[in-house]
């Protein structure tokens, strides 16, 4: 099963606080053995949302908002994507994790929605483009 | 540039069993239309946080705790990564979407660190 893995804002992220050598370093580390395990397939750092925009959907309606966000608890900071045989997995590799933040922090563990998940909602043409768009992702 | 394009949770993904057919087509539409113009390079759903789980760090403590959590704002409920040529666009692209819940919802664009940002 897939699961997303994401690294929980903190005010220091959000102030663009860089990660240490030491952190960089441990956190390289930390990725080799996910790859090397199999388990990890990608992962990516995002930006301060001081550079991010929200887009407020309310029917036919659409509002831009510029970033930066107060609320530092509903933002993501960074984000892995693993293949994991069952949730108990991926909690003892996220138990492994160097410390992502100079602080406390956390990480936060969900499970994709796969084609089976849909059961009957899932026609030929859904799973056709999405076995597609897998193809894809696994291409770039 | 590579932005990941949010999907904020709302009560309705919080409490959703399995996406309807007809939502799934229109947004499957949509992802079409970013493969074309070659901006999709990933799309995902997560279940609801009822199936997630936290782990606190805290100096050497790791401490679980067992979804769901409360606060939707707080959650991501799905996602793609999108290779654009700025955030401008990214927006354009963003506007275009399905209304992604059957209520009021809000999609986040966030832009990708890159190596080339560290050089």
């Amino acid at each position: 099963m897939r699961v997303m893995v994401m690294v929980k804002a903190t005010k220091d992220s959000e102030q663009g606080v860089m990660p240490t050598t030491e952190l960089f370093e441990a956190m390289g580390k930390y990725n080799e053995e996910l790859v090397k395990a199999g388990i990890m397939l990608s992962g990516d750092g995002l930006k301060p949302s001081s550079q991010g925009k929200r887009i407020a959907f309310d029917g036919p309606k659409r509002s831009v908002i510029d970033g930066p966000f107060a609320e530092t608890r509903e933002l993501v900071a960074g984000y892995w994507i693993w293949e994991v045989k069952d949730m108990a997995e991926a909690v003892e590799w996220a138990k492994r994790c160097p410390n992502p933040m100079p602080g406390p922090s956390e990480l936060e563990i969900r499970p994709f929605y796969e084609m089976a998940d849909f059961g009957e909602a899932a026609t030929p043409e859904i799973v056709d483009r999405f076995e597609r768009l897998r193809e894809q992702s696994k291409n770039r | 540039m590579r932005v990941m394009v949010i999907v904020k949770a709302t009560q309705d993904s919080e409490n959703m069993g399995k996406p309807k057919a007809a939502d799934l087509a229109e947004m499957g539409r949509f992802n079409d239309e970013l493969r074309k113009a070659g901006v999709l390079l990933t799309a995902d759903g997560l279940k609801p946080s009822s199936t997630g789980k936290r782990v606190a760090f805290d100096g050497a403590k790791r401490t679980v705790t067992d979804g769901p959590f409360a606060e939707s704002r707080e959650l991501v409920a799905g996602f793609w990564i999108w290779e654009v040529k700025d955030m401008a666009e990214a927006v354009e692209w963003v506007k275009r979407c399905p209304n992604p819940m059957p209520g009021p919802s809000e999609i986040e664009i966030r832009p990708i660190w890159e190596m080339s940002d560290f050089a």
